[in-house]
């Protein structure tokens, strides 16, 4: 099992000045897995996704990606390893500057040095994954919120990363818009895609996790099956929001 | 942590202001050595050997006065003549080397010759005491009394001294001139301008009631004008005459030159021979002497202008955006360097930064020619302005974008230079585009320190034509088709880029 490890934390703790946003947390993602991360606003989940490729770096404890930690290695050896975690944001953060294709294959060329065609290429499969492949052109502010995230998405997989991070990736868009990226989501999901998604949508994580992550106060409060979290949470702070956000 | 942030600061700001005095210092030993060693003949000789070994004798001098020293133009090119540069002509010829003339305001010639630029001064400068204690006089080759240039239709109403009460009267800068004002006519308004071209157009345009200024140059002006008049102030003399300035201690040079004095004095060379030549000079290129028939002078200026610009532009733009980025590092050190330098270059006025540039790194790298310090001190200058515009430009750009391409495995420098970068340079755009626009403007700064770039070629044809109006309309005409143009080109640039969004 250990050998599955794909993503591992050993007592993370983070603070912004004097405010302790994460405690202690130890957890791990297997290959493979994908784990949703909720909880009540404040509670620390996006700081704890952001710890998972070193955007945030970590006050202490470690983190582990294939058997590496983030927080020894020197900043070449960062920024290779987070070319394999693809990572999608709340504000899509797509380059205005640039049109779709533009985006999707700026790092492929950059970073990996791929050829300009062949990074196109993979780029428009990328783009018709994702049902795009039309908007090819377009600059993101001629773009619905919908499309920009599915945009993102796709920057994101032109990296051919290992494991996704996903934080917040709905929380910015239009109820109407909100099920496009979901179905996008789910269909890497079903691809075994491991993903580690931070969301308020219950739906998709009850439908698509292997895991839930409940998150308050700076810890993770419990793990456990979707089917068994929803209809029984263990902890306090659990049932508490739950029945917040079910109401 | 933040005390020593502030000290850091101090110090680093304290930095150039402590190594001034240094430096001053070290010219300060440098001619004391060599005054120290004024007794052995050894050394003496080693001055005037230098200069023949050298093979040229620079000679500083202020050419807008004639018929001392001016300039006229021969097949399109400068040629500087008066009975001063003639001397000098003798006098290198002497001792067997190259005449090299350097123009500059006369209020800049003895700086010049303490920092070593000129070997000597030749500009109608009488010996004084004040002067005599930081330069050493050759003899005596002329004797000039002052006399007042006047409006002629004031003819009648100022005749002598006494009748300036009340009014206002010019002198060139530093001249024995202005001290006489001060000293002998206190009734009367005195004022000073490094031209003596721009004094007689204030003159003309009744800022001057009148100009004191030396005979010869008094009466040259008022025989190329109609409308001006000469007379002998009958001020009394304070001074000892006219005659050749040498850096102190350079005896060996100074000898050499008296001797060519002689030769001149006793044949009475200047009298006989080189002031009425001076005087042909001044008539023959009056009758074609139009504005317009110096356009090669505007073009040379257009020129230096151009270069001066463009490469300033350049390491301006590099430079800035280096110190930008040190400003936003997270280095303590890299950030304090960045903060005072664009401090300190945005808080000093960029003339006194050119002429430090050109006298205090000249004093100690001598062969710094005036075209190249110039070019330091407008790009060091620019450096701190763009240096904030691009620092404002990246800080416009949200974080998320530099996260965005982070994630992707960017490094650091492919996230500024693909992403943060060409974003920041849409947005400062127009910021980046004034900054080039008053940087080709404040290249005319730098004709103080004698760079033949626009301003300073529009000064020549004004004292080489007596005329001060049109000289600079026709430059104000040229900097405003650059700048124009130069705006709509930004423009067109601009406006691609948002086409591309």
């Amino acid at each position: 099992m250990s050998n599955n490890k794909m993503i591992e934390v050993q007592n993370l703790q983070k603070k912004f000045k004097n405010n302790t946003v994460l405690k202690d947390i130890t957890e791990h993602v297997d290959k493979g897995q994908v784990i949703c991360v909720i909880g009540p606003s404040g509670a620390g989940k996006s700081t704890f996704l952001r710890c998972l490729n070193c955007l945030e770096q970590p006050t202490s404890g470690k983190v582990f990606f294939e058997g590496n930690d983030l927080t020894k290695i020197t900043d070449k050896q960062l920024n290779q390893l987070r070319e394999k975690m693809g990572m999608v944001f709340q504000g899509f953060n797509l380059f205005p500057n640039m049109n779709v294709i533009e985006n999707i294959k700026l790092a492929p060329m950059k970073v990996k040095n791929i050829p300009e065609k062949e990074a196109e290429e993979t780029g428009m499969k990328l783009l018709e994954k994702v049902g795009l492949a039309e908007k090819a052109k377009q600059y993101p502010d001629q773009l619905s919120g919908g499309q920009k995230q599915r945009v993102a998405i796709a920057r994101a997989l032109a990296m051919n990363p290992e494991v996704m991070l996903f934080d917040e990736p709905t929380s910015a868009l239009d109820p109407e818009m909100v099920d496009e990226v979901l179905t996008v989501m789910h269909d890497l999901a079903d691809s075994g895609m491991t993903m580690v998604v931070v969301t308020h949508e219950m739906g998709f994580a009850h439908e698509v996790a292997d895991q839930i992550w409940f998150m308050a106060d700076g810890y993770i409060q419990e793990t456990g099956k979707p089917d068994e979290f929803f209809a029984h949470p263990t902890s306090d702070r659990a049932k508490e929001f739950l029945k917040k956000i079910l109401k | 942590m933040k005390c020593f942030k502030h000290w850091l600061m101090l110090i680093i700001i304290a930095f150039p202001i402590l190594c001034a005095p240094v430096s001053a210092f070290a010219a300060d030993k440098s001619s004391s050595s060599s005054s120290a060693t004024d007794a052995s003949q050894v050394a003496e000789n080693a001055s005037l050997q230098r200069i023949k070994q050298k093979g040229t004798l620079v000679v500083g001098t202020s050419a807008d006065y004639p018929p001392y020293e001016f300039t006229t133009k021969e097949n399109g090119k400068t040629k500087y003549v008066g009975f001063e540069v003639s001397l000098m002509r003798q006098f290198a010829k002497d001792i067997g080397v190259k005449l090299v003339i350097k123009n500059m305001d006369f209020d800049s010639l003895l700086v010049a010759l303490e920092t070593g630029k000129i070997d000597c001064i030749a500009g109608a400068m009488n010996i004084t005491n004040e002067r005599k204690k930081s330069v050493d006089f050759s003899n005596v080759y002329y004797t000039g009394d002052s006399y007042f240039l006047i409006n002629k239709s004031d003819k009648d109403k100022l005749v002598n001294a006494k009748s300036f009460n009340g009014k206002t009267v010019g002198a060139q800068n530093g001249t024995l001139q202005s001290t006489m004002i001060s000293k002998d006519m206190p009734q009367a308004n005195g004022k000073g301008l490094a031209k003596l071209s721009s004094l007689v157009i204030g003159l003309q345009s009744h800022k001057y009631d009148g100009v004191l200024v030396d005979a010869a140059t008094a009466k040259a002006y008022a025989s190329n004008n109609s409308n001006l008049y000469a007379f002998d102030s009958k001020l009394p003399a304070t001074a000892g005459g006219i005659a050749l300035a040498f850096p102190k201690g350079d005896t060996s040079l100074v000898n050499a030159a008296n001797q060519t004095i002689k030769k001149v004095n006793d044949e009475n060379l200047i009298n006989k021979k080189w002031l009425p030549e001076s005087a042909q000079y001044m008539k023959s290129y009056k009758k074609q002497n139009t504005v317009l028939s110096y356009w090669r002078y505007f073009a040379k200026g257009l020129e230096y202008t151009l270069i001066i610009t463009i490469v300033s532009v350049f390491f301006g733009f590099i430079l800035g955006t280096l110190f930008a980025l040190m400003r936003l590092s997270k280095n303590k050190l890299l950030h304090s360097i960045a903060v005072c330098y664009i401090e300190f270059l945005r808080g000093t006025p960029m003339m006194v930064q050119i002429m430090f540039v050109y006298f205090g790194i000249g004093a100690i790298i001598q062969s710094l020619p005036a075209l190249l310090a110039g070019i330091i001190a407008v790009s060091l200058n620019s450096g701190a302005y763009v240096a904030e515009i691009i620092r404002s430009g990246i800080q416009s750009i949200p974080l998320g974008q530099t996260e965005a391409a982070r994630s992707l495995g960017m490094d650091k420098n492919k996230a500024f230079r693909y992403v943060i970068m060409p974003q920041a340079l849409k947005n400062i755009w127009p910021a980046l585009g004034n900054e080039l626009i008053t940087l080709l403007k404040d290249s005319s700064l730098v004709s103080v320190i004698g760079v033949t770039e626009l301003m300073f070629q529009t000064q020549l044809v004004q004292s080489a034509t007596y005329k001060g109006v049109l000289p600079l309309f026709i430059t104000m005409m040229i900097y405003f088709i650059l700048t124009f143009t130069l705006s709509r080109i930004l423009l067109y640039f601009e406006g691609r880029m948002k086409h591309v969004q």
